[in-house]
């Protein structure tokens, strides 16, 4: 295998990934930490004022200089959420050296940098330069209240956010305004000194890359040997550790000035057995996942009341979502033809073929992962995160073994919690 | 077959124009699993009025042709979709249309040869008949409400009414409602049988490959067809000037966003590839991410990202456009003309051009990650009549004084517009 995990430190895990199939390595550094009302403003806002400098290049003009020179050196940063982790995801993209008009050495100075961002800020006085955080507090207010700009991406975190209400993966990635504006430089350098020593840090680099080399230049950062050890601070999330009680499903409606309607289903998967995932990336297959999907054809293609109409599998929430866009007026038609649906997938009305096809779908993805650098980082942090490991050809393995039996019964046990419309 | 090379980034292809006019290109990679096969029309939304080879009739077809043309061309005789076909082999197919082009792929790991026979069947079998484009008509219209609903393609085509007048790239590329209720089967046939000749098109393939295999199996299927002489494209001809200096529209957004124009009145260059490379490079150092200029517009809170921008074109249009959010457009329009007044006066800063010449080698070089931007890349190009690997290849030859013509030349004042849509004004 081209993946090779180890430890540096408690808490501090380096991932090598080893291949020839791109013209640039990729570093990535992730810190996880549990996701809290409290903190997912800060986690935030943190995020934006690191890349903002570190003690060797204190500008973002500076940075930004240095990066370009590196033949366009490409960093960045953002937040997720991952089951109820708060990610903070900070990468840095070079060219291999092999493919430099000239000779040129990249690898130890793009690691080092990388490194800064995280764990060497910039800071004056004991506190992260005032100007820097309150631009990214602007900054950050004006991405907060965007979000109703994609109305796509708005309905589906807004169907989340019913779903998981006063819940950790309810709360939204980027915050909320009314925490944002009390944060001080003081504050949020004091809430990093005590993440950094208290989160999930894991390095991944993929490339034309020798581990021994990638492992010393790490090792050897003073800043990393500064890192305390320590038993991380996260949460372990997976199909076996959701479970959800049955209810009426909760039905919300918004108002807003469109042409179009977006339908958003949010399904609860209530079947905790270990491995139940694999049967849940089948079944969400069958039911929206392609061209050939229950929801495609017969919410789209056969009655024409939706421009777009699938379902996506949300492994560590054990849940799914279904997403349509309608015209208005179709509302309800376009909803008791999603029920018929999971009412056709409960009853077994579905074929051999839709299960291959199903699969064949989910197979090319896994055959994928390994085409692009960030998705295969993706996929073994994700491994990683969720405390399963599972290989690529296990998991491309374990998807060609479900039966349609255990499919059906996966259907028996999925609920309706959330419908969200978001209507003129 | 020819062979065509960038030793810089060790990459070949490989090209054979077919007796039927068909031109085949193919870039082997090995070791990558991801098959990436794209096959183009040059037929996109400007191509409006054209005479037929074969009978030398003029046409003048409603807007939205090539791309309902696109929707139609899945759709089987017997009932079948061969989008529906390709997708239960894991195969990833799509298809689009742009303003000169349309394109129809798919992407797989396995069953690349079941997929080649579906591609080549569907897409040299049309099939229309009354009923089926009526019904066309009804999703197409739900996909041009949603355009109606996207702040940035408002943007856009005010952009493009601020710079022409009369030219077909102000043509909405699905059409309008009213233009695609007047489509029939007949316009779709004689559109098709005009521009769907092998002569008018480019296969392009990338993966692991062995290109003489590969030409040998899409020879076998490619059907006889007459050969048909060259298709004459009427345009309205080139206007000098702009239409407009400004476009404001209003709708639901939370911050205004902009798209500044700087209309190229003279495209027809032969260094295609050289002017456009000039060209990214003077965008960096106006407005790049380590430009001064974004530097001061990041500060005053003017900008949030680095603005993005490209240059778009062809025979028949060509501009550079820069966009992005920000809650005084005509600050950063202002802020920009002023850059570029002085850049001119004083000359380019060697650093400057040197860091700018770095990333933008960069850029080039990361779209060989991946077979879809390669064969997509290489399509784009040769519909435009530029080599793709003139890119890398003729890096060193953009000096600083030639990108210092080109910023003389192509950044007039007289020829930048503005287009804006801001948030909806209560009462």
């Amino acid at each position: 295998m081209n993946y090779k995990k180890e430890q540096i430190k408690n808490a501090l895990t380096l991932h090598t990934i080893n291949t020839n199939n791109y013209k640039t390595n990729l570093y990535a550094i992730f810190l996880a930490t549990p996701l809290k009302r409290e903190n997912v403003t800060l986690d935030a806002l943190l995020t934006a004022v690191l890349r903002r400098g570190t003690k060797d290049l204190p500008t973002q003009e500076q940075m930004s200089k240095k990066l370009e020179m590196m033949y366009g050196a490409n960093f960045d940063c953002g937040v997720e959420k991952t089951g109820d982790n708060h990610i903070m995801k900070f990468y840095l993209e070079t060219l291999n050296e092999e493919f430099l008009p000239k000779p040129e050495k990249l690898l130890e100075e793009s690691i080092n940098i990388l490194l800064s961002v995280v764990l060497n800020p910039y800071t004056e006085n004991g506190a992260f330069k005032p100007e820097y955080v309150e631009s990214e507090k602007k900054n950050l207010k004006l991405i907060i209240e965007s979000k109703i700009d994609n109305k796509t991406k708005y309905s589906h975190e807004r169907c989340i956010e019913e779903m998981f209400k006063n819940k950790p993966y309810g709360l939204y990635k980027y915050g909320y305004i009314e925490d944002l504006e009390k944060i001080t430089p003081e504050e949020l350098y004091k809430y990093y000194q005590n993440l950094i020593q208290t989160c999930k840090i894991d390095i991944f680099c993929s490339g034309i890359i020798e581990n021994s080399t990638i492992k010393e230049i790490i090792s050897k950062n003073p800043k990393v040997q500064e890192l305390q050890e320590r038993k991380p601070e996260y949460v372990i999330n997976n199909e076996t550790t959701e479970k959800r009680e049955r209810k009426e499903p909760n039905q919300v409606e918004e108002s807003m000035k469109v042409t179009q309607g977006k339908l958003v289903l949010g399904l609860d998967i209530n079947d905790t057995q270990e491995n139940s995932r694999f049967v849940s990336s089948v079944y969400n297959a069958i039911l929206g996942g392609g061209a050939n999907s229950k929801l495609f054809q017969n919410v789209r293609e056969k009655q024409s009341l939706a421009y777009t109409a699938s379902s996506g599998y949300n492994r560590v929430k054990n849940a799914i979502f279904i997403r349509c866009g309608i015209e208005i007026q179709n509302y309800q038609k376009a909803l008791d033809t999603i029920k018929e649906q999971l009412k056709e997938m409960e009853n077994g009305n579905f074929t051999e073929e839709d299960i291959q096809n199903s699969k064949e779908l989910i197979l090319a993805s896994i055959e994928g992962i390994t085409e692009e650098q960030d998705t295969e980082i993706t996929y073994y942090y994700g491994q990683e995160l969720a405390d399963r490991f599972v290989s690529i050809e296990e998991y491309a393995n374990k998807i060609k073994n479900v039966s349609k039996e255990p499919i059906i019964n996966l259907a028996k046990t999925i609920s309706i919690n959330t419908i969200y419309f978001l209507k003129d | 077959m020819k062979i065509i090379e960038s030793s810089k980034i060790k990459e070949k292809a490989y090209v054979e124009e077919l007796e039927n006019g068909l031109k085949i290109i193919i870039i082997p990679k090995k070791n990558t699993k991801k098959k990436y096969i794209i096959w183009g029309t040059h037929f996109g939304s400007i191509d409006n009025r054209f005479i037929m080879p074969k009978t030398n009739e003029e046409v003048f077809i409603p807007d939205g042709v090539a791309h309902f043309l696109e929707h139609k061309m899945f759709e089987q005789p017997n009932g079948t979709n061969s989008l529906d076909t390709l997708m239960a082999l894991g195969i990833d197919a799509n298809a689009y249309t742009t303003n000169d082009h349309t394109a129809y792929l798919f992407e797989c790991t396995n069953h690349f040869e079941e997929g080649l026979n579906e591609l080549m069947d569907y897409v040299q079998h049309p099939y229309f008949t009354d009923e089926n484009v009526e019904k066309e008509k009804g999703i197409i219209g739900k996909e041009i409400n949603m355009y109606d609903d996207d702040p940035s393609w408002k943007l856009y085509m005010n952009a493009m009414n601020c710079m022409y007048k009369e030219n077909p790239i102000k043509i909405d590329i699905a059409g309008t409602i009213e233009s695609i209720s007047k489509i029939t089967p007949d316009v779709l046939y004689k559109c098709y049988n005009t521009f769907y000749h092998p002569s008018n098109m480019t296969m392009v393939v990338c993966g692991d490959f062995t290109p003489e295999n590969l030409v040998e199996e899409i020879k076998k299927r490619l059907l006889s067809k007459e050969n048909q002489g060259e298709i004459k494209r009427i345009y309205p001809p080139q206007e000098e000037e702009i239409n407009k200096k400004t476009e404001i529209s209003q709708m639901q957004v939370s911050m205004p966003i902009f798209m500044l124009g700087f209309k190229d009145t003279e495209n027809n260059t032969k260094e295609k590839a050289k002017k456009h490379i000039a060209i990214e490079i003077l965008l960096n150092i106006i407005i790049g991410k380590s430009s001064e200029l974004y530097a001061k517009f990041y500060k005053e809170g003017l900008l949030l990202n680095e603005p993005s921008f490209d240059y778009e074109f062809s025979k028949e249009y060509a501009h550079i456009l820069i966009s992005g959010t920000s809650k005084d457009p005509k600050k950063i329009e202002q802020g920009l003309l002023e850059t570029i007044k002085q850049m001119k006066e004083q000359g380019l800063n060697e650093e400057n051009f040197e860091r700018a010449r770095r990333k933008v080698y960069g850029n080039y070089v990361v779209e060989y990650n991946s077979v879809g931007d390669i064969a997509r890349m290489f399509l784009a190009d040769t519909i435009k009549g530029v080599q793709t690997f003139d890119y890398i290849e003729q890096f060193e030859t953009v000096t600083k004084e030639y990108t210092e013509e080109i910023l003389k030349s192509v950044f007039k004042e007289e020829n930048e517009v503005l287009s804006i849509v801001e948030p909806i004004k209560n009462n």
